[in-house]
């Protein structure tokens, strides 16, 4: 905001000026806090552990913040315009299962086409009712997700599908310049997001809806069809999820996304947005999503028990945004 | 010595500061006005008073000894509490559990029937007009109602000073009065209060004292209101003197009629709150739409602008027929709205000023891209107009500035689209009055471009000020359109008074006609003109000259000689057809109310005058009186 301001000419240089530029950056932007926050971990599973600087792991790593990084992108969309999608995780398993009966009978592309539609049009269904129907997202997505997961056992008899084609593996195995092709569609798709949210009509709707719906609509915003379209987006990145997913460890399970939607509100809400709607940047859902995944991946290396797992994990996504909001200084919405 | 007093107070929120030195004083037994232009501090102060925030450096003595509040119910122990603006009610509780709410966290236990007696007694000192019971929600309850619960909060806690932050902009002008009445008996009770107010007539009205705050800094403490004039007032407020802010209509013509037609509104209904509103604008012309809380006035231009929906009648946009189904058709026409709300309507709360105000430029665009740069000079010169600060604004956060620099903005992001038409709902609520001001400058500006301006406004002195004509809507229905130098501000309250509670006057005159045939109808004659409120009757050849929301000349109406001759019974006129009886009605308070007239088409018949006028005045006085009353404008 000073950059007008005219620069210091006569005072000698001191020392403590660049520790306070970093300092200085650490406190205005909260993605430079989160990379910050993200090395420091790596440097301290690096020293407790010899087996994370391994490229076996960090590629397991980047393979593991695919999944939840596919679904966290559409969990942001939701979660700006003051949402939430609780069927997420569930969409997975479900869409999983269409994809794999699909390629019983259809090649892959039109197997990919059948499930995308089936998270597309999940999401509409959440997206409509929770726009036109007017009830509270929580609610209809906490249904969504029942109904996913039972469809789930309903349309694959509760069994695992593993008669899958050669071809699909291809999406995780094949690599450019040493990382998986998966990792660099997840890149891919986030600037693609970044893009939209940043520099399109639709990306700043999104941002108006959820920090004043009213205002947006006054202003001639087209609210109720950005909102389905949030919701629509969200599906399809589970199905986009469950691709990935199926390629990567070559078999569905009608379970395989179980969890999943907390990963993602967890990785969002890291990343910086703010649940009541209107805050929050692609960029700190991806730093979000490694935050998660790093953590996670060390515990494991950690020989941390399981039953463990999840109280860290709580443990450290309430202090997380808990720190979070005192170094932004709780400047909330009065 | 019994006072609450607060010396050399400073706070600042991150780089701004909002109080640097600011003091008040107050006793029991006074009303005191905190007043200031937006952005003075008085909020500030408020909240220091009763704790919700606490001064970086000052003291706050009560009685004479040093307190510190470090919370507000830190304050409401001390005695101190505060009446908000926003409620702090829950709806889902009754009026008693509300009332006695804080108790909930006294140590002890709850003893109903007590607090319930002791509700019952508050409700008697307030006065039972309000009709409160200690059983309803008050999720049920109006918005007046609901301040007065706050109120009985306040009492049941004993307070001994209550701060009002702004507590009549809710309010229709009745619940206004019945809220001062309810004050000077607190008064009158030996409470403390401190009153925080745009309203100066309010301030002269009901305060005894004044502290006067700009820019964080005291100017003047403990002014007597006696003391001062509205224009000396103003002149502390904003430091220097603002002549005539309404940018005197007296040097401008009216708008020809050779300009083309805007907007015309044809028998436009939206239930419940739009009935049947008429009316139309011209290029370069300034309507007001002018009427009580209540009476559709921004449900009629919500309406037009695509927001609700219209179930009849015609809206024609520059001769074509028109209809938005949304907002974003009716900014894509030509149409600008400055909504009433501006903090739940406009402001966009996490974007900065510039995409705020980029806003509506964005809701019109299409395509997927944002085209911000296309609109960067076009902003810097609205700026320019506005006298905003452009490299301070446009990446700052919006709440960050006042009321009257965020409602400059919402202004610029409706002309920033260069409409044809601008609607304007209550433009300058909550705006300071150099603001206020320049908001006025910049619609005549816009006006005499050629741009087509509906104003909604409460202030009948503002709606006059600023209009070339108004249309007064009562009840859903527009009565009458005049032109605005022929109103003053107590016809204006009589042509908008509530259809419902000028119902008993209406049924009189129905009445009188139905007994003694012709016309029968009410009136005021003022400035060589009769306006035409009400008029009953459907014998043509008994018509006076006017009908119901006519205000013709007083020579092209048959009831000149009448007038001429006051207390002559009925009186013919010039050419001898029609007899006329004219009845002047006063209030109980001696206010005049206009006249009720009755016009025959022939002489009248074995109709005893005298006695006809004694029972007309007699029966109208206090119907009347009443549905004026209701519009506050005669207090």
């Amino acid at each position: 905001m000073n950059a007008d301001s005219l620069p210091p000419i006569a005072s000698p240089p001191s020392v403590a000026k660049p520790r306070r530029t970093i300092l200085t950056l650490l406190a205005t932007n909260i993605e430079i806090r989160m990379v910050f926050v993200i090395v420091l971990v790596m440097l301290v599973l690096s020293l407790a552990s010899p087996y994370f600087f391994t490229v076996k792991n960090l590629l397991n790593v980047l393979d593991q913040s695919v999944i939840v990084g596919m679904v966290s992108l559409g969990e942001t969309l939701v979660i700006l315009i003051g949402g939430i999608d609780l069927s997420v995780g569930s969409l997975v398993g479900v869409t999983g299962i269409v994809l794999g009966l699909a390629m019983r009978h259809f090649g892959l592309a039109e197997s990919f086409v059948l499930c995308l539609g089936a998270g597309a049009l999940a999401g509409l269904t959440n997206g409509l009712i929770i726009t036109y129907g007017r009830i509270a997202p929580f609610v209809v997505t906490l249904g969504m997700m029942s109904i996913g997961a039972s469809l789930a056992y309903v349309l694959s008899g509760a069994n695992s599908i593993s008669d899958l084609p050669p071809g699909l593996g291809a999406l995780s195995a094949d690599t450019i310049i040493g990382i998986p092709l998966d990792f660099w569609c997840l890149l891919a798709v986030y600037a693609v997001c970044y893009w939209f949210l940043t520099s399109t009509k639709g990306g700043r709707t999104l941002y108006a809806l959820g920090s004043n719906p009213e205002a947006a609509r006054v202003a001639g915003l087209r609210v109720a069809a950005w909102s389905v379209i949030a919701y629509v987006v969200s599906g399809v990145m589970s199905s986009v999820a469950a691709i990935f997913l199926a390629s990567r460890i070559l078999s569905i399970d009608p379970i395989g996304g179980q969890g999943l939607e907390l990963d993602a509100i967890a990785a969002v809400v890291i990343g910086g947005a703010s649940l009541f709607g209107g805050r929050g940047s692609i960029i700190g859902t991806l730093l979000g999503v490694f935050v998660m995944v790093f953590i996670r991946n060390g515990l494991n290396l950690l020989n941390v028990s399981p039953y463990w797992q999840g109280t860290a994990i709580g443990s450290i996504i309430i202090v997380a945004v808990l720190a979070e909001r005192l170094l932004s200084g709780a400047r909330r919405r009065a | 010595m019994s006072s609450l007093e607060l010396r050399d107070i400073w706070k600042a929120f991150g780089a701004t500061q909002a109080l640097a030195g600011a003091a008040i004083e107050v006793r029991p037994g006074e009303v005191h006005a905190l007043v200031g232009a937006n952005g003075a501090g008085k909020s500030t102060l408020s909240r220091i008073i009763s704790g919700q925030v606490r001064p970086d450096r000052g003291s706050i003595t009560l009685d004479g000894s040093p307190v510190r509040f470090s919370s507000s119910r830190d304050a409401i122990l001390h005695g101190i509490c505060m009446v908000t603006q926003e409620t702090s009610l829950a709806p889902d509780l009754s009026v008693l559990e509300n009332i006695m709410l804080p108790h909930l966290a006294l140590p002890g236990r709850l003893r109903w029937r007590v607090l319930r007696a002791q509700g019952q007694a508050l409700i008697a000192e307030l006065g039972r007009e309000a009709g409160l019971d200690l059983d309803t929600l008050v999720g049920d309850l109006s918005i007046g109602q609901r301040q007065l619960v706050e109120i009985l909060k306040a009492l049941a806690l004993d307070s001994r000073f209550i701060i009002f932050d702004e507590p009549t902009a809710p309010l229709s002008p009745h619940e206004g009065e019945r809220l001062f009445a309810i004050m000077r008996r607190l008064v009158a009770r030996g409470r403390g209060l401190i009153f925080v107010s745009h309203r100066l007539e309010e301030i002269f009205t009901i305060t005894d004292r004044v502290t006067v705050l700009r820019e964080g800094r005291l100017v003047e403490g403990n002014l007597p209101i006696g003391s001062l004039s509205q224009g000396a007032l103003v002149r502390l407020m904003v430091g220097r003197e603002l002549q005539d802010i309404y940018g005197r209509r007296t040097a401008r013509p009216p708008v020809p009629d050779s300009h083309p037609v805007v907007l015309r509104v044809r028998n436009l209904a939206s239930p419940p709150m739009v009935r049947d509103v008429s009316f139309e604008v011209r290029a370069g012309e300034v309507l007001g739409l002018a009427g009580l809380v209540g009476a559709g006035r921004s449900e009629t231009i919500e309406t037009i602008f695509g927001l609700r929906r219209a179930t009849s009648g015609t809206v024609e946009l520059n001769g074509q027929p028109f209809t938005a189904r949304t907002s974003r058709e009716a900014i894509r026409a030509g149409i600008g709205l400055i909504p009433e709300d501006r903090r739940g309507q406009a402001i966009v709360p996490d974007f900065s000023v510039r995409e705020n105000l980029l806003l509506a430029h964005l809701g019109a665009r299409g395509g997927v891209g944002l085209g911000y740069a296309s609109r960067t000079g076009a902003i810097r010169d609205l700026l320019a107009v506005l006298d905003l600060p452009e490299r301070r604004l446009l990446d700052a956060n919006m709440l960050t500035f006042s009321g009257g620099m965020q409602q400059k903005v919402i202004l610029a992001r409706g002309l920033l689209l260069s409409p044809r038409l601008l609607l304007l709902d209550e433009p300058t609520r909550g705006v300071d009055i150099a603001t206020r001001s320049s908001i006025y400058a910049l619609l005549r500006r816009v006006a005499g471009e050629g741009m087509a301006c509906v104003v909604v406004s409460s202030d009948f002195e503002e709606i006059i000020g600023i209009s070339d004509r108004i249309t007064v809507l009562s009840d859903g229905v527009s009565v009458t359109t005049l032109p605005s130098q022929l109103v003053d501000v107590e016809k204006l309250a009589m042509f908008a008074a509530p259809r419902t509670s000028a119902e008993k006057t209406h049924t009189v005159l129905a009445d009188l006609v139905a007994r003694q045939g012709g016309m029968a109808y009410w009136i005021v004659v003022d400035g060589g003109r009769v306006f035409c409120f009400d008029r009953v009757g459907t014998d043509a050849s008994a018509d006076p000259g006017f009908a119901a929301g006519g205000f013709p000349l007083l020579a092209e109406t048959v009831i000149a000689p009448a007038l001429a001759n006051p207390s002559a019974g009925f009186v013919p006129c010039t050419n001898g057809t029609r007899w006329t009886l004219l009845v002047p009605i006063f209030g109980q308070r001696g206010h005049s109310f206009g006249t009720v007239g009755l016009t025959l088409a022939g002489p009248p018949a074995g109709i005893d005058a005298a006695a006809l006028s004694a029972s007309i005045a007699g029966i109208l006085s206090d119907p009347i009186d009443h549905a004026l009353t209701e519009t506050g404008q005669f207090a």
